[in-house]
């Protein structure tokens, strides 16, 4: 018998999440480069939109995004040790992906005082459908957050952390090409 | 990962985060150079991510093709971004 190894046995948690995380970082990579190519067309149009962004909301929203998935992490590795520890660090993970809801929603708002909507101009469809897809995502995240708190197994909460990572990662490529590139 | 890892991590990601915004403060009209830096900080803190949070620096195969992607997409980001200055 011998003994037979797979480069694949190498990744960390289960091949599907990684399916899932190359297929979203795809999926947003597409959708930036579009925006992208969408701005070399009009540069000056979409820096006198990207003016009425709130860079420092975008900048705050980063770090408390990479902040939660700290927290995240940390319930994986106490999950053998304490549940209850796993519990407050998972609590902890979804009250910073609330603030960052909140923070995106008051962007949001803002944005609505001054009368800007989706159709209000090609930079804003993008603004409106990357942070908002993305917003989605951290959504989904915390539903499954809140559903491994009473259900979490070992294998769950290192799949439901790798998601919040990759939700992590979306948003650290996502907030300097919308936010900052002009 | 280990804790210490992890800790040493979000230091890292958050004096990334700071460098960042405090860049955008100091030299926002900077043009390419301010541009080229805020990705470069970007790729950085994308490293670490997948490096410590999502565990791939016992990957170092996987970590290789997914630096490779992130090279590729923030050069391009950067190719489109020149872009109007070439027309």
């Amino acid at each position: 018998m011998t003994d037979q190894t797979s480069v694949l046995d190498e990744l960390p948690g289960d091949l599907m999440i990684w399916v899932l995380i190359v297929s979203e970082l795809l999926v947003f990579g597409a959708g930036l480069l579009a925006f992208l190519g969408m701005r070399a067309m009009d540069p000056a149009g979409f820096a006198a939109d990207q003016a009425a962004l709130n860079r420092v909301a975008g900048a705050a929203n980063t770090i408390v995004l990479v902040t939660s998935g700290y927290c995240a992490a940390r319930a994986v590795n106490a999950f053998d040790h304490s549940l209850r520890a796993m519990r407050l660090w998972l609590a902890a993970a979804m009250g910073f992906g609330i603030v960052f809801l909140v923070v995106k929603w008051y962007e949001y708002a803002e944005k609505a005082r001054h009368g800007i909507g989706i159709e209000t101009s090609d930079f804003f469809t993008f603004y409106y459908l990357l942070t908002g897809f993305h917003a989605l995502h951290v959504v989904a995240g915390l539903i499954i957050f809140a559903l491994l708190m009473r259900w979490g197994t070992h294998r769950n909460l290192e799949a439901g952390a790798a998601f919040w990572h990759m939700v992590d990662l979306v948003w650290v490529l996502l907030f300097p090409i919308i936010y900052l590139v002009h | 990962m280990s804790n210490t890892i992890l800790t040493r991590a979000l230091v890292l990601l958050i004096a990334l985060s700071m460098a960042t915004t405090a860049f955008a403060g100091v030299l926002p009209d900077a043009g390419e150079v301010f541009v080229l830096t805020v990705l470069v900080l970007s790729g950085l803190k994308s490293f670490v991510i997948l490096s410590d949070y999502l565990g791939l620096r016992q990957a170092p195969t996987f970590r290789g093709g997914f630096t490779a992607f992130l090279v590729g997409f923030l050069g391009l980001a950067a190719l489109l971004y020149a872009l109007p200055f070439a027309m």
